[in-house]
């Protein structure tokens, strides 16, 4: 992890929880980011990823006991200082004015707003300023939300779902502007549903799954944590039903598929796996043994966790150590 | 917040449907109700028809332009999120209030001077310089309290349930109130009740200046007391910690 736990941290949730009537959204959430860090919040539906961005917003306010503490204050006075910049999928814009208007608007509201031209610059709303912000295209929209996140010198920004959207291109030009933001030494922390956006661009992640915390780490200790690689490889010949159970036994193997004499694994102990391939006799051609991308290590985690879930309902409040060491067993 | 008032003016401005209706209608209507015995004397009244009426449709035509344009708006405007994301600034809770109220009083003012206008050339109605004043600003600072009311029922309804509560607000307030027809033909509960409705003292207010008095103190008293009710309880809906803020 790149934490330096010796400077402040820029947020703290500390046993932080919500109850929904009887939904238990966020479970005990302890964790702190700190100031430079880029942080993807990842989470299948219904992780409380949204709970999470709004208690630590201050839009709500964490059930007793819990605390979201941001740069040492209260959510709420970290908003008004102007600390905090947020695109929110779910902020809608003022109906009925112009682009230029609304984020001049923005720009005025922030306590260290930067010149509206510079704003509407850095998000390219340049050319469509005048356009009415009913009339706008969905990535367009984005693009303005984003201008209202970034109108003041803010020292955390929190994106959910920044690229919803949005097409290839303006995903890239959103990312390449995310990194001179996170440049300045800004904080930001992003939910996505993309991973490769997560991948590419967090150095942290947090893997939220039914309210808990699931994983805590790098993308490749994420990956590294889900434990499993693929092996492929051709054979000679489209192979028997013999040799096609044998395959299945292999040491570490956890799933197969056959298409002709071409084999797919998915092995959590990929040495082994090979090497007991050799042993069989066996000459494989055009042999890879890859990673997983963070999309399966981020489902092969969430559905193991989903049966450990249903096997015991763990008790509430557990810290992020040991849901990891339950993650990684 | 300057900017955030001057934007819902702008924008209340360039919504050209809504302000026709809004600043047209209610002296269509003032010429409708009085404009055949405007000079009818209304019994136990100090003022005739064209008076009564002049004072209650200005009051009206503010109450629509004001109560009608906040809370739909603001409804709307919670669920699209921006009032989600204007949590998200700076802006402080009376901010927003503030904006509403006076974007609802730049729509509310153009409709009390058309039916003060309407009751000067059309209806012949002649009072002292002061007296004219004293009704437009009556009237205009008295649709402040239901501006309140607006932004207070936008947060407390949502989406399909906002339109019933608003009428409902909206026709009983003025009916029970007085400003459709004299408290005296309505039943004695009725007219009990209505003196204590902000829309009776509002209507009052401007009354009292045309029969030649100063406002009654009691009137403003109540109308005060409401502002304060409505504009705390819209304050107070903003901060509730809820999903659609």
């Amino acid at each position: 992890m790149k934490t330096t736990p010796t400077t402040a941290p820029a947020v703290e949730f500390t046993s932080a929880g919500k109850t929904y009537g009887t939904v238990r959204a966020l479970d005990g959430l302890t964790v702190s980011l700190y100031p430079g860090e880029t942080v993807a919040l990842l989470g299948p539906n219904g992780a409380g990823k949204s709970t999470t961005l709004d208690l630590l917003l201050g839009l709500r306010t964490p059930d007793a006991g819990g605390q979201v503490r941001l740069f040492g204050t209260t959510p709420r006075q970290a908003v008004t200082d102007g600390r905090v910049g947020a695109m929110l999928q779910s902020g809608g814009l003022m109906e009925g004015v112009r682009v230029r208007e609304i984020v001049s608007l923005a720009c005025d509201l922030h306590p260290r707003g930067y010149p509206v031209e510079q704003v509407l610059e850095t998000a390219g709303l340049t050319g469509i300023a005048e356009r009415t912000v009913d009339k706008l295209s969905g990535g367009q929209e984005q693009r303005v939300r984003f201008a209202l996140a970034t109108a003041g010198d803010s020292d955390l920004l929190v994106l959910d779902e920044p690229t919803t959207g949005m097409d290839v291109t303006a995903r890239r030009a959103f990312w390449s502007a995310m990194r001179a933001q996170a440049a300045q030494g800004r904080t930001v922390l992003f939910a996505t549903h993309y991973l490769e956006e997560a991948d590419k661009v967090a150095d942290r992640v947090l893997v939220l799954h039914r309210g808990r915390l699931l994983a805590d780490g790098s993308a490749a200790e994420i990956k590294a944590m889900a434990g499993v690689r693929r092996v492929g490889f051709t054979l000679d010949a489209v192979p028997d039903g013999v040799l096609e159970a044998q395959l299945r036994a292999l040491p570490g193997v956890t799933g197969t598929e056959l298409a002709g004499a071409v084999v797919r694994m998915r092995s959590s102990d990929a040495d082994a796996t090979v090497h007991a391939l050799y042993a069989l006799g066996l000459y494989p051609r055009d042999l890879e043994v890859t990673g997983l991308g963070l999309e399966q290590a981020f489902v092969t985690l969430t559905s193991r966790a989903e049966q450990q879930g249903a096997q015991a309902a763990r008790p509430a409040g557990t810290d992020q150590h040991t849901e990891k060491k339950a993650a990684t067993k | 917040m300057k900017t955030l008032v001057k934007l819902e003016i702008t924008r209340s401005l360039r919504n050209k449907k809504f302000m026709f209706f809004s600043v047209v209608y209610p002296s269509l209507l003032y010429l409708l109700i009085a404009g055949r015995d405007a000079g009818a004397r209304i019994p136990g009244l100090a003022i005739d028809m064209k008076l009564y009426y002049m004072v209650a449709m200005a009051a009206f035509g503010a109450i629509t332009a004001v109560l009608i344009g906040n809370s739909e708006r603001i409804a709307k405007e919670r669920e699209a999120g921006w009032v989600r994301q204007l949590r998200l600034t700076a802006l402080p809770g009376r901010g927003y209030v503030t904006a509403k109220i006076a974007s609802a009083a730049t729509v509310s003012l153009p409709a009390i001077l058309l039916v003060l206008l309407t009751g000067a050339l059309v209806m012949g109605v002649r009072m002292a310089a002061w007296q004219w004043a004293a009704v437009a600003l009556c009237s205009w600072a008295g649709s402040f309290v239901f501006a309140a009311l607006g932004v207070a029922i936008g947060y407390l309804a949502t989406g399909d349930a906002v339109r019933p509560i608003t009428m409902l607000c909206y026709f009983g307030l003025s009916f029970t109130g007085g400003l459709w027809l004299p408290s005296f033909m309505l039943p004695d509960w009725v007219r009990n009740v209505g003196e204590w409705l902000p829309t009776h003292a509002y209507a009052a207010l401007g009354q009292a200046v045309e029969a030649g008095h100063a406002p009654h103190l009691g009137d403003a008293a109540l109308l005060l007391a409401y502002l304060v009710l409505f504009a705390s309880a819209a304050a107070w809906l903003y901060r509730r910690d809820t999903r659609t803020a």
